[in-house]
């Protein structure tokens, strides 16, 4: 029931579509935590300028850009201890890319929980649930559950953010506590969300392709230890669509996105540090042109430490790195074949960003980033190796 | 600042002592172990056994000294990583935050007037309202 965005969007029409949800933010309660018969109402809202010296990105294009906007809104309710109602709706405006302002149903779930004790309990979410890969996916779009402002695009990244965003299915879940620590097993089965930017980037050279995502399968085990001193997990999903190219000659063929992510964590007092590596398998099968069927798995690993400098001031520090085909991990094969730059299979991304709390309800943050590579962006072709880029944020909650 | 788990154990006799505390008429246990009290302050864990029946957490706010102490001293966890566990939740769909009171005074009023209120407070407020429930 995604319903594809039209692409092209209206600065003016923007706003006012967004007006109707405005009030809300505004609403005050006793205090942040509203609860009224266990009904919860919270809602965020970002906004981010963005400045670039080269390259297209977010809507920046070498100047500056107000076109990264995330609002939220979102209610949950417990009609009886085994069962949680919870939904989202969201708004994200990106400039040059599918995300159009337009709300969206970001979640959606009934969450029944058939087995609790005091050491366990098991359950199920039916409805759109946001699917857990890695650490951040699940929040990905909340900026106070975020290190920074940007997630570690080599991971998370948003060019097909919506085939790993969320799925409309069920997910099972099992929660065990242990002597120090909490296993937790996830398991889901469900059809992923599209839009635009995924046709874009799973296209054939600007020919019109249709992806139609079919049942696909996630699944996350995760150990937090101590409290979650030390988190350790692995995501891995199966997720398939179908390919269709429109006019000219008929595509019917399969892709396959098979990512596996390790993730660890460790959290003191004032610092931690978060390491996550993934494989991405990505394949396309039974095409008509047995040319553009292939199997390339990429590479992603970041290195991050986040440091408390004082109660409300927050360091972020992060090496991040990710290559289009570990077989051709910088290029070069490519580059001879296609023709594109050689550093467009790849991003080397070296971040640093401050997050101030000004309040409990305000956060602010600036974050800069030098990039060499484009394998993450939209427009890969024509744009420059190295570049920076620059970010401030400011994000309201309630 | 050195941090260490003190668990809060039966011959503690400090009246600043942080002590779990629930409504006498909830069916929470006479005791609990640590990782669950932690799940229940994560807002992680809906019951407390195979009845189902709801617990409804309660805490003071995110800044409140007593609430970092019951959150290190006695859970073992620093209060920005609970608020990041309630938030995680909350924006995820699978799970809510607690209920949040000012003092501590209006903590044993909710916690006595909630059949199944889970909260805490320091060892000199508990009166005979609520129930203490030591950690295991």
């Amino acid at each position: 029931m995604n319903a594809s965005a039209q692409y092209r969007y209206d600065k003016r029409r923007w706003p006012r579509r967004l007006s109707c949800l405005l009030p809300l933010l505004c609403y005050q309660a006793d205090s942040s935590l509203a609860a009224v018969n266990n009904l919860q109402i919270h809602g965020f809202l970002s906004q981010t300028l963005l400045y670039t010296d080269r390259n297209h990105f977010f809507g920046a294009d070498g100047n500056l850009s107000a076109d990264y906007t995330e609002l939220g809104l979102n209610a949950s309710l417990r009609p009886s201890s085994r069962v949680l109602v919870a939904a989202q709706v969201m708004a994200r405006r990106v400039g040059d890319s599918a995300s159009d302002g337009s709300p969206q149903l970001d979640y959606g779930v009934v969450d029944y929980q058939p087995y609790t004790s005091a050491s366990a309990n098991a359950g199920f979410q039916i409805g759109r649930g946001k699917l857990p890969l890695g650490i951040y996916n699940q929040t990905r779009d909340v900026a106070f559950t975020r290190p920074g402002i940007l997630l570690p695009q080599s991971i998370y990244f948003d060019r097909t953010r919506n085939l790993g965003l969320a799925a409309d299915g069920v997910m099972t879940y099992v929660e065990r506590r242990l002597s120090n620590g909490t296993l937790r097993f996830n398991f889901g089965v469900g059809v992923p969300l599209k839009d635009d930017d995924v046709e874009r980037a799973l296209g054939f050279q600007g020919h019109p392709t249709r992806i139609d995502p079919k049942a696909s399968m996630i699944s996350q085990l995760q150990y937090e230890h101590d409290g979650g001193r030390v988190v350790a997990a692995i995501s891995t999903a199966r997720v398939k669509a179908d390919i269709e190219e429109i006019g000219g000659r008929r595509l019917d063929g399969e892709f396959y996105f098979q990512p596996i992510i390790f993730s660890a964590q460790y959290n003191a007092e004032h610092w931690n540090l978060t390491m996550e590596y993934a494989l991405r398998k990505r394949e396309f099968s039974g095409l008509s042109n047995p040319a553009l069927n292939s199997q390339v798995t990429g590479e992603s690993a970041y290195l991050q430490y986040t440091r408390l400098l004082s109660e409300d001031w927050r360091w972020l520090l992060r090496y991040d790195l990710a290559i289009s085909d570990r077989d051709d991990r910088w290029g070069y094969r490519q580059s001879e074949v296609s023709g594109s730059p050689a550093y467009s299979a790849y991003a080397r991304d070296w971040t640093t960003g401050l997050q101030w709390s000004v309040t409990p309800r305000l956060l602010l943050a600036a974050e800069y980033h030098y990039v060499t590579g484009t394998f993450w962006l939209t427009d890969r072709d024509d744009a420059s190796k190295r570049w920076n880029l620059l970010l401030m944020q400011m994000t309201l909650r309630f | 600042m050195l941090f260490c788990i003190h668990a809060y154990a039966e011959n503690s006799t400090s009246p600043h002592d942080l002590v779990l505390i629930a409504n006498p008429d909830s069916r929470t246990p006479m005791s609990i172990s640590r990782e669950t009290a932690r799940a229940i302050f994560a807002m992680r864990q809906r019951s407390l056994d195979d009845s189902g029946a709801a617990i409804e957490v309660f805490v003071l706010p995110d800044a409140s000294p007593v609430h970092s102490r019951f959150a290190k001293q006695v859970l073992g966890i620093y209060p920005s990583q609970l608020r990041l566990a309630w938030d995680r939740g909350v924006y995820s769909g699978t799970g809510q935050a607690p209920n949040q009171v000012t003092n501590q005074a209006q903590m044993l009023d909710r916690i006595a007037n909630t059949t199944n209120g889970v909260g805490y407070v320091e060892r000199e407020w508990v009166d005979e309202r609520v129930r203490a429930i030591p950690l295991r």
